[in-house]
């Protein structure tokens, strides 16, 4: 266990998809000793089981061999990475990592991962809820394709304290991924409460890049941004004393109290209990100050002991997702696309059988607030049909109809449908004693 | 006058529940927020757009409400065929709440 005073640690991404640039500004200012990269939304996920589906050598972060290409450099000159990298198929994912730090002969480079995220040889004997659907796991009528239990910062502490540099978890939670780092440099014990809050909230205030450093914040007319063309990645700096939150230096983008509240609601629902694998994080009594340019102070957090559970995502192979668009515009649009809903309803309804559930939208009038906005009769609006269907052969009929139907109305745009694999994702929860966590270590 | 012309918000979500928070802009706009936009309130503008409860929470420091709308997404992000599945666009519905 290591003992500083302080600790500067900042966020490589927020997904897997996310772009990798402003990061790379981040590193090479050589501000933070340690970045978080969170790869993984519920719905990432979600691809990632899509992916090992199709190829078993898949299905880990779309971003690791890039990271490991752009930061391998840094990371030989001493920055820590941690990541969430495993995804579904952490195994692949080591293998992966170690090969191209050798391939960019980064010889020494302590590669470590967690790995035991992966229940689902003993799902159905725990036969956990799932409470989204309202049945058990044993009931649930499509393949379960996955179950991945959220864990927590332990076993990455511990990597930390063998002299990892970069490490890959599974399912590792997002706000974990620099708790780890936080305590593990500052000397704080997990079981410290209020410490492991403040940690948390660091976590959770990162964990989604610039979402707390000017993304998402910009609101013309009303509220205008000066410097919004490239947006600098945060950091936090934690001592015992303090958490402040800034950005890369120099770069655009804002800090201010505004897009630090925003990002502290963010995915929370209540405040005094957010459930997390390290702690029950309360942030209701939570304040910020703007303590400097891009610097902001959070304060008055607090802990409670953390669940008995931890959190599991449970990926069901629901079949295919078929969606098709078309536009109109001019005199009768609305009508003219309410027609092509009935025709595309009439032709499809032999396969109704086959259909679990479908929609279609006209955007532009009510595909985001249905009606609970008035609006005014549009000037061109965009017909959207979604649908599912848990057989291949129905959801290609189906897209066969969308495709042709336009050459039926009068001035639509041609449509070219999609069809695709539709994994869903829903939560459930075990006890710890089911889950055992192993650590694994790899000098290339 | 609306939500919009005095505060900010952002929308999240964790399965088939959607959170929306809310803050002002001004501190001497907070009691109008506290007051006004009630969880009924707040019901009453997604209308069917949310299927179960909905519960607002305080941050007193932060003059912030948060709205907790359970049976938002359609079955969440990864069931539902909803064009916004994760419900990042509730965040502009609130602000259309007249005050």
């Amino acid at each position: 266990m290591s003992k500083r005073q302080m600790v500067r640690i900042g966020c490589g991404s927020a997904y897997d998809g996310d772009r990798l640039d402003w990061a790379v500004d981040l590193a090479r200012s050589g501000v933070v000793s340690y970045l978080g990269f969170d790869c993984l939304a519920e719905a990432t996920m979600t691809f990632a089981q899509l992916r090992r589906v199709l190829d078993p050598a898949a299905g880990y972060a779309d971003n690791l061999a890039p990271v490991v290409r752009d930061f391998g450099g840094f990371v030989a000159d001493g920055l820590k990475i941690i990541g969430n990298f495993g995804g579904s198929n952490t195994h692949a994912a080591v293998d992966t990592a170690v090969g191209l730090f050798r391939e960019q002969g980064q010889t020494g480079v302590r590669v470590g991962a967690v790995h035991g995220d992966d229940i689902r040889d003993r799902a159905f004997g725990l036969d956990a809820e799932l409470p989204d659907l309202g049945c058990r796991i044993s009931q649930v009528k499509e393949p379960v394709v996955s179950v991945n239990v959220y864990s927590g910062a332990a076993e990455v502490m511990d990597l930390l304290d063998q002299g990892a540099d970069f490490v890959i978890g599974g399912r590792t939670a997002d706000p974990s991924l620099f708790v780890a780092p936080i305590c593990y440099e500052l000397g704080w014990d997990l079981t410290d409460l209020e410490r492991v809050a403040r940690a948390t909230t660091v976590g959770h205030l990162l964990e989604c890049g610039i979402l707390v450093s000017g993304g998402r914040l910009a609101n013309p007319p009303r509220q205008v941004l000066d410097n919004y063309v490239s947006i600098g990645m945060p950091y936090a700096e934690v001592s015992d004393d303090s958490v402040v939150i800034s950005k890369t230096p120099g770069t655009g983008g804002v800090v201010d109290e505004r897009t630090v509240k925003l990002q502290l609601g963010y995915e929370i629902q209540d405040p005094a209990n957010y459930l997390t694998p390290d702690v029950t994080l309360d942030v209701s009594q939570t304040a910020v100050r703007q303590v400097g340019p891009d610097r902001v102070e959070v304060t008055g957090m607090a802990g409670k002991p953390r669940p008995e559970t931890l959190k599991v995502l449970v990926g069901l192979d629901l079949g295919w997702r078929v969606g098709a668009e078309l536009s109109f515009g001019g005199p009768g649009c609305l009508e003219r696309a309410e027609f092509a809903k009935e025709l595309l309803a009439a032709r499809t309804a032999s396969l109704r059988d086959g259909i679990v559930d479908s929609r279609a939208d006209l955007i532009g009038v009510d595909s985001l607030f249905g009606h609970q906005v008035a609006a005014g009769p549009p000037a061109e609006v965009r017909l959207r049909f979604a649908a599912r269907c848990p057989d291949e052969e129905v959801a290609k009929a189906w897209v066969y109809e969308a495709k042709t139907l336009s050459f039926s109305l009068a001035g639509s745009t041609t449509t070219v449908p999609t069809l695709q694999r539709f994994i869903g994702v829903t939560r459930a929860y075990v006890p710890r004693s089911a889950v055992s966590l192993e650590t694994e270590l790899i000098t290339t | 006058m609306k939500v919009y012309d005095i505060a900010y918000s952002r929308a999240g979500d964790k399965g088939d529940i959607s959170n929306v928070c809310v803050f002002v802009d001004n501190e001497a706009d907070w009691p109008t927020l506290l007051e006004k936009v009630t969880a009924d309130k707040v019901r009453h503008k997604f209308g069917p757009l949310v299927k179960g409860s909905v519960t607002r929470y305080v941050y007193p420091n932060l003059h912030g409400l948060n709205f907790v709308l359970e049976g938002a997404l359609e079955g969440g992000c990864n069931f539902g065929l909803r064009l916004d599945p994760y419900g990042k666009s509730y965040a502009s519905l609130i602000l259309d709440i007249d005050l």
